[in-house]
């Protein structure tokens, strides 16, 4: 509650008689918004209002004389002023109800190495990353030395790298595969005298053979699925191709090789080969297949243990056809052999199922 | 349980240890019949009498020595300050009896009496109702420099304080004072002096402050969160001693602080916990510790006292700056 009452309205006037009111009681009025006219000795002045609020009372009649300091007006109290007590300045108030939870704070998890802002400073200038470099100073702290050593082999080792595209999807998928398959090898070797080295075309005996071992073992012609886990059992083969190219290894696919003739086969083979030479190869062709075989031998090598590439649960590895000495009836005789590396995902196929499929292979092969 | 406001905490924790422990007393400028100039101690007298809430003279050291006094001989005062600013006038009580009182004896006296004051600015008040002089005091040995930043911390802390056997300063947020609510149980619980509040987890960024300013600090974590900034909020409550435990435990894992307070920068407390960060946290640090303060001036017309104070805009400035150093 605040009473306004008559101000000093200068040059040493004591009192004003009432004119006229400009509000009632009741109204809400603004800051400076005319209360009431008085009359004084020398004219007639407006009283402002000193603030903004609704009146609840006004004293005085038109006509009554009133001295400075008699009251003019009652304004009503603000609705949401408390009484804060202060003498000077304001305190604010808020009705707002704060509620504060209990804060679980993570611990434990430092913020990376330990090191002294000159040592950090001198890793951002040498672009050492802290993480890499092992702490020889007291109490784990990584010391300028460490940081200059670690400095030093980068330099000699030279730039990194980034890999990309083709070689990067190589990184990427080979890692997945080693960190889900469960991979297990078979090596045995096919003696191909029959017609090595009359009839040249390996791959197309190769294909041949995929499918021979396919059609004795369908096992290792399926998709496995890790998270069901299960498997489904493909109808047709589509034969995954690893080509090795300077900028990565590509596996372009040749489809349905079960179904197709040998000319077609080889029509699409070279197909493949031009279009892995140009770059042309569209993405969806290499996706989609459900056997993988690697014909490592045009370049070299024995035998290996290739790697199985999820979804599908067997590769098949070609190396070096050599001529080796080999029982005929036996009498010691020089036959060539091709070298065969298969490897499956046991977790799908069973150790009997890749023999099976080998001897099947083998026996293709050495007709 | 209604919710209640700082001022009217630290009301409800007055009137728990009157009630609670006989030995406990009030007295300050109109404490008693005006019920104290921001109404702390509203409705005490009518409630414990004359005897227990004091209405003294206008005369800080008066108030300051009779307090020492009283403590001395087994009672545990509660004076009230007006504000912050008229305690200048008692500091050689402060300094040269209270806080000393157990060394000089040999622990024969001790000196619980707690000395409570409004601090900080933000409420447009003359520059000497607006001081924040926390560092003279933490710096005093012997005294414990309380700041409570929220109704339940008022309540806990000063219940703590009073129970304290040895004198504790405690520095009450007048722009806090009736700046919102939270349900304060009045079961008559302390909280622990001597520890840091962790007022939010984050891992990018450890945010240290106390009194009115962890109002902004909050609302600058909040701000940050959106711009996927994560900062972890730290109410230190008691300046002095310092718990920094709980400080370095959190720059160990974000590697950055802030430090924000009201007072003027030059020899703050933030000078303090910077200066410990260095000794202990050096090698953790990913970037320079950073203080957001008022500023080395006395406190402007309250036209401009929004510049001094320490605002959102601030403080986020230079968090950015410290996480572009790292």
């Amino acid at each position: 509650m605040k009473v306004f009452k008559l101000p000093d309205l200068g040059e040493g006037l004591q009192e004003a008689e009432i004119a006229v009111w400009q509000v009632a009681e009741g109204d809400s009025v603004a800051v400076d918004q005319a209360l009431l006219s008085v009359e004084t000795a020398k004219a007639l002045v407006e009283i402002p209002s000193p603030q903004a609020g609704r009146i609840n009372r006004i004293f005085g009649r038109p006509g009554d004389v009133l001295q400075l300091g008699d009251p003019l007006v009652e304004f009503a109290a603000e609705e949401s002023s408390e009484d804060s007590g202060t003498v000077v300045g304001r305190v604010e108030s808020s009705a707002a109800v704060t509620r504060e939870l209990p804060t679980v704070v993570q611990r434990g998890n430092p913020s990376g190495a330990k090191a002294t802002p000159a040592v950090r400073a001198l890793a951002r200038q040498m672009d050492v990353d802290l993480a890499v470099v092992t702490p020889s100073g007291p109490s784990d702290t990584i010391t300028a030395r460490d940081v200059e050593r670690v400095a030093r082999i980068f330099r000699e080792l030279g730039p990194l790298e980034v890999l990309r595209g083709v070689r990067r999807t190589m990184a990427r998928s080979m890692a997945q595969a080693h960190s889900q398959v469960a991979p297990a090898t078979i090596n045995d070797d096919a003696s191909v005298g029959r017609w090595w080295p009359e009839q040249r075309d390996l791959m197309q005996r190769l294909i041949r053979a995929i499918v021979a071992g396919c059609r004795a073992e369908p096992a290792l012609n399926a998709w496995f699925d890790d998270h069901a886990p299960g498997r489904r059992m493909l109808k047709s083969i589509h034969l995954g191709i690893a080509v090795d190219r300077p900028d990565g290894l590509f596996v372009p696919v040749l489809r349905d090789i079960d179904s197709r003739t040998p000319a077609d086969l080889k029509a699409g083979l070279e197909r493949l080969r031009r279009d892995v030479e140009a770059r042309v190869i569209p993405p969806s062709e290499l996706r989609g297949y459900t056997f993988t075989l690697s014909n490592f031998g045009t370049f070299g090598g024995r035998y290996a243990n290739p790697i199985v590439q999820p979804p599908t649960v067997a590769i098949l590895g070609a190396g070096r056809i050599r001529d080796v000495v080999l029982p005929v009836d036996g009498v010691p005789a020089v036959r060539p052999v091709l070298p065969l590396s298969l490897t499956v995902d046991h977790r799908a196929v069973t150790g009997g199922e890749a023999a099976r499929f080998i001897a099947a292979v083998i026996a293709d092969l050495e007709e | 349980m209604s919710a209640i406001t700082l001022v009217e905490a630290v009301n409800q924790a007055l009137a728990f240890e009157l009630d609670a422990d006989p030995s406990v007393l009030v007295l300050g400028e109109d404490v008693g019949a005006n019920g104290g100039v921001f109404r702390a101690t509203s409705g005490l007298l009518q409630r414990y009498g004359k005897a227990r809430v004091v209405d003294t003279p206008l005369a800080e050291c008066l108030i300051a020595g009779m307090s020492v006094g009283l403590a001395a001989q087994g009672m545990k005062p509660v004076a009230e300050f007006q504000f912050m600013g008229f305690m200048y006038s008692a500091i050689d009580q402060v300094v040269n009896h209270a806080s000393r009182l157990r060394y000089r004896t040999r622990g024969r006296l001790s000196c619980p009496l707690v000395l409570r004051a409004p601090f900080g600015a933000g409420i447009h008040a003359p520059e000497h109702h607006s001081e924040s002089a926390e560092a003279l005091f933490a710096h005093i040995p012997g005294l414990r420099v309380v700041v409570p930043s929220s109704p339940a911390r008022a309540y806990g802390l000063l219940l703590a304080a009073i129970r304290d056997p040895d004198p504790v300063i405690f520095l009450e947020p007048t722009r806090l004072y009736r700046l919102g609510k939270e349900e304060v149980p009045n079961n008559g619980k302390a909280l622990a002096l001597d520890s840091c509040f962790v007022l939010r987890d984050g891992s990018d960024v450890t945010l240290v402050t106390w009194g009115a300013a962890v109002r902004e600090t909050l609302a600058t974590a909040e701000r940050l969160s959106t711009e996927g900034v994560q900062a972890e909020v730290i109410d230190v409550a008691t300046l002095a001693p310092l718990d920094m435990e709980t400080i370095l435990d959190s720059v160990e894992k974000t590697g950055r602080c802030v430090i924000v307070h009201e007072a003027a920068k030059n020899c703050g407390v933030g000078a303090e916990i910077a200066a410990r960060l260095a000794d202990d946290g050096l090698l953790r640090l990913l970037a320079p510790v950073r203080r957001v303060t008022g500023y080395d001036t006395i406190l402007p017309p309250a036209r401009l006292e929004s510049l001094f104070l320490p605002q959102p805009e601030r403080i986020c400035a230079a968090v950015h700056e410290l996480l572009e150093a790292a």
